[in-house]
């Protein structure tokens, strides 16, 4: 699988190269640079992206600026996000354009190995991989959202894990139930929700998502 | 045909001739209701006008159907109902008054509609005339015949005089010839006060209006001015007769106290004729004497030392000279010409006018009072020539008046300067202060990381050494232990950088960093559990501090709203306009924000201080809380990646 990697830091860099040829990934480009990831992310192709949000020669949002920009040259272009934070407004920003192969996550998690190629895989196949701590803030910050208010509590637990990208199966033996319970919660919280039912994990999440994002969809 | 037509001619302004009582007696309702009004009793026009429309429309009614000469209808349109704001309380149309109840904003909202329609005040002025021109109009065919009739019995049947006979006949024939034209005339006098004014005398009669009131009122502001400026010459004698008898020591108090005279008069010429008058005087020192509380110095040396400085003060004030050359000057410059045009318009009305009214009650005039050039009538128009040359001549005077006063009652350049003077100290002592804040807050910042990096982060650091260290012993020998370990510094890995991002957004937060203000902002707004809008017209971005003291203040005001106000809604607004960012956080709760400021908002305070930032809390018990923040600052040239879409 041919991956493009964007890191300032040659430590970090150097690492998730090593990490990534371990597991079988073909770096084609390892790039420290915002103009240089663009230039990568049209003339290689890859097949996933792993970018740093914050990248020279301004050090500010260059990274997400260049990712953005190349999943509106090449529509579902999979692009895995990494920063030392997470912002929710970030995430509307990647998941705006409802194609899904998005990955938001914080540096940390690099740390679990297994849990980070499992993601870069996910997304590369065209799902997505929310960091934990943005699934979080949506649903604090839509604490005082009624319909959500509604759900009990395992069924926030099903609908925070299916938001960071999980298949039913994971979610089954993340949560320690089985598959059968998995799937009556989701429909329940579906039902609850008011969406309608589709039992592709991609769809499923965007349509979470976009349904949290669409209680606070008033936000210029 | 044509003569049961004229009957009924004759007979329709019968009945019209006999409406004029009763528009007599609402004529007098009506001066009784705006009299009442002008004492307060506001409660009885709007509904004795409304109700009196219902006579003016069956007025307008009878012109159509009896006279052919149909009159459209003059009112402005009813104003809607109230309805009530978003906060339950009812606002009038201006938006300046509030109302609790809907009865009471939709009485202010009709009594206002018609105080003010046009119309209103022509029905009024109908309701005087008609019952004599129009009722004289009505009457005139009955009038004609009746005559006609006394004429005939009286003169022809009884004197037996051929004439008689004639005069007669000729009245009754005519009546009813007559009887239709004068209706229609009737319908005609109607229009004319009834029907909808033409622009152009709506136009005269508002300027009529205005000339009116601007005479009226410079008339009064006239007598008020002219009444206070024989005081000057008062209290000029005062101030002399203080430092002629008692000595400096009592003068100078009087010569402080008399400035209020000066003053007031400063104050009306701000007011009323728009001058820049500032109070010219410079500040009094008196170091050592007795303060303003009056305590007592400690030494007969200290008390003379602060006498004689507050003396030289004075004495080298060249606005204590001033004022007493103008305490001299205004009663001979202010007082003859102010009062003339009350004196005209009061000679001419009281002396001239009322006089020549009274003459069918067969009073007697002396030349002076009541007689112009032996003429009662003479007088009459004099009065009223009188009237209008001081009602026109007032505004002239004032405005003569506000050119004289700043000649010796504004500060001298060099008081000016002095003043501007004092202003820079001002400002350098607040900046003093400021830093001083500043340097203060920045050195508690430095010591507040130094300890969350010592106690925190670098204390992790060292455990995952240590840690790492007995992983390297125990490796060989257990390996499971080991690997139990490796997870242990795992999460201490992870916790150790939690804590570092949550410092970092303390110092700076990354999205500033990376997107500027705005979208610091939307990011806070998203994490916050309330619903939060915000609304930002900026185009560009402000220096980094300033963005940074903005971003801080914003967030402590959003806390504050989160946690005490109770409020489901916040909107934030961000504008640049004129130099000055204005940042204004609105929320929905509760209010009672303690305007005396808790430490939070006194944080914020000092941190917008630096910059010259200001704020300023509203927040009545029962909300809404408004908090508005000024920084002057300028934007640079936009990065305009910032607002790609949220939402």
């Amino acid at each position: 699988m041919r991956v493009v990697l964007a890191e300032d830091l040659y430590l970090l860099r150097d690492g998730m190269t090593h990490l990534l040829s371990a597991h079988g990934f073909e770096i084609v480009a390892a790039v420290a640079s915002g103009p240089e990831l663009q230039r990568a992310l049209i003339d290689e192709d890859p097949d996933v992206a792993i970018v740093d949000v914050r990248l020279p020669p301004t050090f500010t949002d260059e990274g997400l600026q260049a990712a953005l920009f190349a999943r509106r040259r090449k529509p579902g272009l999979p692009v895995l996000v990494l920063s030392q934070h997470v912002e929710q407004l970030y995430a509307r920003e990647l998941l705006a354009d409802g194609a899904g192969a998005i990955g938001y996550l914080l540096k940390d998690r690099v740390f679990n190995a297994e849990q980070f190629i499992d993601a870069v895989r996910r997304v590369a196949a065209g799902g997505t991989a929310m960091d934990p701590e943005v699934i979080a803030k949506l649903l604090a910050g839509n604490a005082r959202n009624a319909p959500l208010a509604t759900l009990s509590p395992r069924e926030l637990d099903v609908l925070t894990l299916m938001a960071e990208g999980c298949s039913n199966t994971a979610i089954a033996s993340r949560l320690f139930v089985s598959q059968g319970a998995v799937g009556k919660h989701t429909a329940s919280i579906f039902g609850k929700l008011g969406l309608g039912l589709s039992d592709d994990t991609n769809r499923r999440v965007l349509a979470v998502l976009a349904y949290l994002n669409g209680q606070r969809g008033h936000q210029r | 045909m044509g003569g049961r037509g004229n009957a009924r001619a004759i007979v329709r302004g019968l009945a019209l001739f006999a409406l004029g009582p009763v528009e007599l007696v609402l004529f007098a309702a009506h001066l009784a209701a705006i009299a009442a009004a002008c004492v307060g009793l506001v409660l009885l026009f709007p509904p004795l006008a409304e109700r009196s429309r219902r006579l003016a429309n069956l007025a307008r009614r009878l012109a159509g159907e009896w006279c052919g000469m149909p009159v459209p209808l003059p009112y402005r349109p009813r104003p809607a109902p109230p309805t009530p704001g978003p906060d339950g309380i009812h606002r009038s149309l201006d938006g300046r008054r509030l109302f609790l109840t809907a009865r009471m904003s939709g009485f202010e909202r009709r009594s206002r509609w018609l105080w003010e329609d046009p119309a209103t005040w022509r029905d009024v002025a109908w309701l005087l005339a008609d019952p004599l021109v129009g009722g004289a109009l009505a009457i005139l065919p009955a009038a004609f015949i009746c005559g006609g009739f006394w004429g005939a019995l009286v003169y022809g049947a009884h004197g037996g005089e051929p004439l008689g006979w004639i005069t007669g006949a000729m009245g009754i024939v005519l009546g009813p010839v007559i009887a239709p034209r004068a209706l229609r005339l009737h319908g005609a006098w109607t229009r004319l006060l009834l029907g909808p004014a033409s622009a152009t005398a709506l136009a005269r009669g508002r300027a009529r209006r205005h000339w009116l009131g601007e005479g009226l009122l410079s008339t009064f502001r006239c007598l008020v001015l002219g009444v206070l400026s024989p005081l000057a010459a008062a209290q000029l004698a005062v101030c002399l007769l203080a430092f002629v008898l008692t000595g400096p020591l009592i003068a100078m108090r009087v010569a402080v106290w008399a400035r209020w005279l000066p003053n007031l008069f400063r104050h009306k010429g701000r007011e009323w004729s728009g001058l820049d008058l500032p109070e010219p005087y410079l500040p009094v020192r008196g170091e050592g004497g007795t303060g303003p509380e009056g305590e007592r110095p400690a030494t007969p040396s200290a008390w003379w030392a602060g006498f004689s400085s507050r003396a030289r003060s004075l004495g080298y004030d060249p606005a204590t000279w001033r004022d007493l050359l103008w305490l001299a000057c205004q009663p001979i410059v202010g007082t003859v010409p102010l009062l003339l045009p009350v004196a005209m318009i009061g000679y001419g009305v009281w002396g001239l006018g009322l006089p020549a009214a009274e003459v069918p009650l067969g009073n007697s005039h002396s030349p002076w009072y009541g007689e112009l050039f032996g003429s009662v009538w003479a007088a009459l128009a004099g009065g009223v020539v009188l009237l209008f040359a001081g009602l026109s001549t007032a505004p002239v005077l004032l405005r003569l008046h506000g050119r004289w006063l700043p000649l010796l009652l504004r500060p001298t350049a060099g008081a000016r300067l002095l003043v501007e003077r004092e202003q820079l100290a001002a400002r350098v002592e607040r900046l003093t202060e400021t830093r001083a804040a500043a340097t203060d807050a920045q050195a508690a910042e430095v010591r507040r990381i130094e300890r969350d990096l010592h106690d925190g982060a670098q204390a992790r650091l060292v455990a995952m050494g240590i840690s790492l260290g007995a992983v390297g012993a125990l490796i060989d020998k257990d390996p499971e232990q080991a690997k139990r370990l490796v997870e242990q510094i795992r999460d201490s890995s992870a916790h150790a950088l939690a804590e570092l991002r949550g410092l970092i957004r303390g110092i700076h937060p990354p999205v500033l960093a990376e997107r500027g203000l705005v979208d610091a902002i939307r990011a806070l707004a998203l994490d916050n559990p309330l619903d939060v809008r915000v609304d930002a017209d900026l185009d560009g971005r402000a220096e980094p501090p300033v963005e940074s003291a903005a971003y801080f203040a914003v967030a402590e005001v959003l806390t504050n709203a989160t946690r005490h106000s109770g409020a489901d809604r916040v909107r934030i607004e961000l504008l640049h306009t004129g130099g000055l960012l204005r940042i204004t956080v609105l929320d929905d709760g509760g209010g009672g924000a303690d305007p005396g400021m808790g430490s939070g908002l006194r944080g914020i305070e000092s941190r917008l201080g630096t910059f010259d930032g200001r704020l300023a809390i509203s927040s009545p018990q029962g909300g809404p809380t408004t908090v508005t923040m000024e920084l002057p600052c300028v934007l640079s040239s936009p990065r305009t990646s910032t607002s790609s879409g949220t939402a």
